[in-house]
């Protein structure tokens, strides 16, 4: 209070005289925006919808131009690398054509054993007879006095105990027969082989362990049919050739993941997308007509609607699968398809009809009917454009439950069926080799699931930018 | 200091927004003393509404920040308060009405249990005996058949009764104070002059004091004992009903008054809108918040906040300059100015 | 309200008329008849099933005595167990997939409501921020990875008790019901979640939650009495399309888990083209929905007296 008492003595005469203010008080501040303008500037505002844009972006490039640059065929077998975990490429040796081996039996040593012994020593000197590949790991040890025999077993990781020698191969029924020919679905990880003498029948308590890691190995003719050498004729048995590079892993079939993950979203996709923008159509035909023309017509068509969104909507699906004619194990990419559109088009109507009703009691209708504008006019210039916001973000919101939809239906067997991948079918088969091979199921469900989410936060970031007002309850 | 019922000194409240501060109350001194009605007056966007929400502790916080000043009712410290504390008051010594009935009672509770919560709440009353005297309550307020109403949900009532039945739940506790926030803005005008009337018996029946927030000078003239003017945050003029009616010391005072329609025929006597629009209170301006718009604008006024000039030897106070004696004086303050 | 129900109850037996229509229709436009993929039929046999199905008739004859049948409440006998009635069926192995449904609906809503309501009391906080994060992946991750997740969970606790804790798969005690309910309940839990946090965020700028607490109620009073009550609302409206998702999103949960349900035997029904049990589940689960759609209505007319008193 002091400060304006001390200001106001020093006010003079001068401070009193009437002072020019300005007329103009409002003006206007923004330039003016279309109302897509206007949405386009706000959903660039928004982080997440923006990421999500890019993301689908990025699902078209790998689905269009993916299948370009990863030229590798999604049915092509490598059975050698069968449900190989993502990694990089990997080089196997080259090696011949897989030869008999008649293993090691010590001349002069007994077959039975003499004596029966309490225990039988572990055999001493266990190790591998030559390189161990992919194609055979062979062992050889040195016999024990009292042996009348000897079983294999191979494990994982290393046994603690006798009981943990994990999965019994086989093994030999006499004395001097001291070697063993692993073949067993080997692949390039560690394997730790035990050795138990037993005395003809019961086996020993000791045992011996080995640690084996058998390299990948090719022969030359299959190198040589699956195109990863030209001619055999600079080639040694021996020498390491790079194999097939599969950057996501291969299927239970040896399939490379990535090349049929491309073919899948082509699947998944197109009935993601093309489904919804077709039922999307018909429903804003559909609406738009009940709702332009009102009065009984409305009643008529919206009570159908009614009807068709009573139907259980998967249960349908699955019938119009039969009623097309496709048994199972068939797959049905354009039933399914029409079948969504069939079962998918109430919502959109009932929308549309819904903003239509709205937009036709609006004064600048009226306004324009009052002007002589003709239904034509009236359809193309307001009650269309009006719409287009609500219709895109149903769009938006119709591509995630398409993709749930064929993916579901898949899933237990009543869509899309092998071999034509999708990333449905391939979650199908992935879940049955889930515990050992989680890859086969990772990836079609992260792609499943990213899309999805992409289409969901657009959808968010369409609705807030478009109008608060239609932000839905459903 | 603490003669008054309720007393608030220098008040100031801000919003935080994406645009930035709004100071939307910058220093707001008022009292009530008990019985009477003071009421608040200015348009939208004025501040009145946030200055009564910001005594009850209804502002939001974040965004909005009480920045400085006191109330006090009956001596006692109110704002700021945690509300646990703020309880022992809101409902008991102060009830509150708003401008929206429809709106303003839960849709999904029964009238009688709504106004029997409040006295649940703070008497302590069991249900039936809450019920009952919502029923009395329903009864005082001129609702007709209480004890069947009092069982209906909002939907049932029109925007007249449901107005009754906030008032009836405001008066639940016999507060010392009714804050009637703009209580018949979304009243039809016929069932605007029934609770106004319904308000000044009540009045006089529980010896309440109100204070009555309106844009409306014919509810002012009708209801209050004194007056005060709000303009951009701040209050422009105090006084009487008949100091601001008759002896208006500030432009904008003025501005509403021929602003008003009247019934009172006159030939020449045009309704006079006030020109332009309140400032922009993300930056207030440093002096007179009405300078763009006063007809009688002098330099002065530009950069100097007016301050609080006594008009007579009563409480008539106003904040502008041409009350200061090196003014200019001029008989008649207008609108319409020179 | 009563005249509501009636008129909802009348709607909801024509609704089930045409969804038997439309079954009717779709499995009698199939190409070729249902008989011909029974490979070893000799003509006098398939003469017999024919009777005994009533394929020899004409069309619109088989359609009334469908109807007829429906009405009835017979659904007929399989054709792929002959000795088996679609009633029997249903009796069987519906109560299971009922039980999973119910168990999965209860965790969504109450999961939904709670979860819900947290988010918008720490709104924009870390509670808020994480639980809207799963949430969102609840809504894009497809249910059959959450079921395929989930059992993997329940071997991986199995290993580290070193016995078998909770069961895997199959059915029979509460211990079976856990995880397939969880799972199937996940996605719909999501959904309400995102729903009841705006409902609960628009309640709080609602009026009344003003004059709540201009009348001086406690904080956690205005929470339970004024806010919760309006704010879930909306969810209940939305609960009935969620109670027909969670039962046929249920048939692969009963896949994946082993489940003996309705929905795991429509699935093989299907696989066997076998008419009958497929035409009278579909009917069966049709008309279940619309009857759980019509007691959401009711209900929500119970909570919102706005609806109950017009």
């Amino acid at each position: 209070m002091t400060d304006v008492l001390t200001r106001e003595s020093r006010l003079n005469e001068d401070d009193f005289a009437p002072a020019q203010t300005s007329e103009s008080v409002e003006q206007i501040s923004r330039p003016s925006l279309s109302y897509w303008q206007d949405a386009w500037i706000r959903l660039k505002k928004n982080k997440r919808a923006l990421i999500s844009l890019y993301i689908i972006i990025g699902l078209a490039l790998f689905t269009l131009a993916g299948p370009l640059l990863w030229r590798v065929d999604p049915a092509l077998q490598d059975l050698n690398q069968i449900s190989q975990s993502p990694s990089m490429p990997k080089q196997a040796i080259v090696v011949g054509p897989y030869q008999r081996w008649r293993g090691v039996t010590i001349e002069g040593f007994p077959a039975e054993p003499d004596e029966y012994l309490d225990t039988i020593p572990a055999p001493t000197g266990l190790h591998t007879y030559d390189d161990p590949t992919t194609q055979s790991v062979r062992l050889v040890w040195d016999p024990v006095t009292g042996a009348g025999g000897y079983n294999v077993y191979r494990n994982q990781r290393k046994p603690e105990t006798i009981n943990d020698l994990g999965l019994p191969l086989g093994g030999t029924l006499a004395g001097n027969e001291v070697s063993y020919e692993d073949r067993l679905n080997l692949e390039r990880k560690t394997y730790y082989y035990s050795i138990v003498p037993t005395d003809g029948f019961d086996e020993s308590s000791q045992y011996a362990i080995l640690k084996v890691t058998p390299k990948l190995a090719i022969t030359r003719d299959d190198a040589l049919t699956r195109g990863l050498i030209d001619t055999a004729d600079n080639v040694a048995f021996g020498d390491t050739i790079n194999l097939e590079f599969h950057p996501f892993g291969t299927d239970y079939l040896g399939r490379d993941m990535l090349a049929r993950l491309m073919q899948g979203a082509r699947v998944s996709l197109f009935i993601g997308i093309v489904a919804p923008f077709l039922y999307v159509l018909f429903g804003i035909m559909y609406g738009g007509f009940a709702g332009y023309f009102g009065g009984n017509f409305d009643q008529l068509l919206m009570r159908f609607a009614d009807f068709v969104v009573a139907l259980p909507f998967l249960l349908f699906m699955i019938l119009f699968k039969i009623a097309f004619g496709i048994g199972p194990g068939e797959s049905g990419v354009f039933p399914m398809l029409i079948a969504l559109v069939l079962l998918g088009w109430p919502a959109t109507a009932r929308l549309v009809r819904g903003q239509v009703l709205q937009i036709r009691e609006q004064g600048y209708i009226q306004a324009a009917r009052l002007l002589g504008a003709t239904h034509h006019y009236l359809v193309i210039r307001h009650i269309i454009p009006n719409t287009m916001g609500v219709i895109l973000v149903t769009l938006t919101f119709a591509v995630p439950s398409a993709i749930f939809t064929e993916a579901f239906l898949s899933f237990i067997g009543m869509g899309v069926a092998p071999p034509t991948p999708s990333w449905g079918s391939m979650c199908n088969e992935g879940v049955k080799t889930m515990l050992s091979h989680p890859h086969e199921l990772f990836f079609p469900a992260f792609f499943i699931s990213v899309t999805v989410l992409a289409f969901n936060l657009l959808g968010d970031g369409l609705t807030e930018a478009l109008d608060s007002r239609l932000r839905s309850r459903d | 200091m603490s003669e008054h019922l309720l007393e608030v000194t220098n008040l100031g409240v801000q919003f935080a927004t994406y645009g930035g501060e709004v100071k939307a109350v910058r220093g707001v001194d008022f009292y009530v003393d008990k019985g009477e009605t003071l009421a608040i007056v200015g348009e939208s966007g004025c501040g009145k509404s946030v200055t009564v929400q910001s005594l009850m502790g209804l502002i939001p916080m974040p965004p909005g920040k009480i920045t400085s000043g006191s109330a006090t009712l009956n001596g006692k410290e109110i704002l700021g308060l945690p509300p646990k504390q703020a309880n022992r008051f809101r409902g008991v010594e102060i009830g509150m009405i708003f401008q929206d009935p429809m709106t303003s009672l839960n849709p999904t509770m029964t009238i009688g249990d709504q106004i029997s919560e409040t006295l649940m709440v703070h008497r302590g009353f069991s249900y039936r005996e809450a019920f009952t005297r919502s029923i009395e309550l329903l009864e005082r307020t001129r609702i007709p058949e209480a004890s069947r109403r009092a069982k209906q949900y909002p939907f049932e009532f029109s925007g007249g009764m449901l107005q009754r039945a906030m008032i009836a739940q405001s008066l639940a506790c016999n507060p010392a104070i009714l804050i009637a926030d703009e209580p018949t803005t979304a009243l039809d005008v016929t069932i605007q002059a029934q609770i106004l009337e319904l308000m000044a018996e009540l009045q006089r029946t529980e010896e309440m004091s109100i204070i009555l927030i309106t844009h409306d000078l014919a509810v002012v003239a009708r209801m209050a004992d004194r007056v005060a003017v709000m303009y951009a945050g701040q209050i422009v003029e105090t006084g009487t009903v008949d100091e601001i009616f008759y002896e208006s010391a500030h432009p904008y005072t003025v501005g509403l008054k021929e602003a008003m329609p009247s019934n009172r025929v006159s030939r020449d006597k045009a309704l006079m809108p006030i020109l332009g629009s309140p400032p922009d209170l993300f930056s207030p301006p440093k002096g007179c918040g009405y300078y763009a718009r006063c007809p009688h604008a002098m330099k002065v006024c530009k950069h100097n906040l007016p301050p609080s000039f006594p008009i007579s030897d009563t409480e008539h106070v106003a904040r502008c300059w041409l009350q200061h004696e090196d003014a200019p004086k001029s008989d008649h303050i207008t609108q319409a100015g020179r | 309200m009563l005249y509501y129900i009636l008129k909802r109850l009348a709607a909801g037996v024509i609704t089930v008329w045409f969804i038997a229509t439309a079954t009717f229709i779709a499995m009698h436009s199939v190409p070729g008849d249902p008989l011909m993929n029974d490979k070893a039929v000799s003509a006098e046999i398939r003469k017999n099933l024919e009777r005994k199905y009533g394929l020899d008739r004409p069309v619109h004859e088989q359609y009334f005595l469908f109807l007829g049948n429906m009405l009835k409440g017979d659904f007929g006998i399989s054709f792929t167990q002959q000795n088996r009635k679609v009633n029997d069926i249903i009796r069987d192995h519906f109560p299971v997939s009922a039980t999973l449904g119910v168990l999965a609906i209860l965790i969504a809503s109450t999961g939904g409501v709670l979860w819900g309501a947290l988010t918008a009391i720490y709104r924009n906080r870390l509670p808020d921020i994480i639980i809207m994060f799963l949430v969102i992946l609840g809504i894009s991750v497809p249910s059959f990875v959450f079921a395929a997740l989930g059992q993997l969970l329940l071997v991986n606790i199995n290993k580290l008790v070193g016995y078998s804790l909770i069961p895997v798969a199959g059915w029979g005690t509460i211990w079976h019901m856990l995880m397939p309910s969880l799972v199937l309940g996940l996605g719909t839990m999501a959904l309400l979640t995102r729903l009841m946090r705006s409902s609960m965020l628009e309640v709080v700028n609602e009026d009344y939650i003003k004059t709540a607490r201009a009348k001086g109620l406690s904080p956690t009073r205005i929470f339970f009495r004024h806010q919760l009550r309006n704010a879930i609302l909306p969810v209940v409206t939305v609960l009935g399309p969620q109670i027909a998702a969670i039962t046929t999103g249920g048939f692969v949960v009963e896949l994946v888990f082993a489940i003996p349900g309705l929905g795991r035997y429509f699935v093989q029904a299907v696989q066997q083209l076998d008419y009958t049990v497929i035409m009278g589940t579909t009917v069966f689960y049709g008309a279940f929905l619309v009857f759980m759609v019509i007691v959401v209505d009711i209900l929500y007319g119970f909570i919102d007296p706005r609806v109950r008193l017009q």
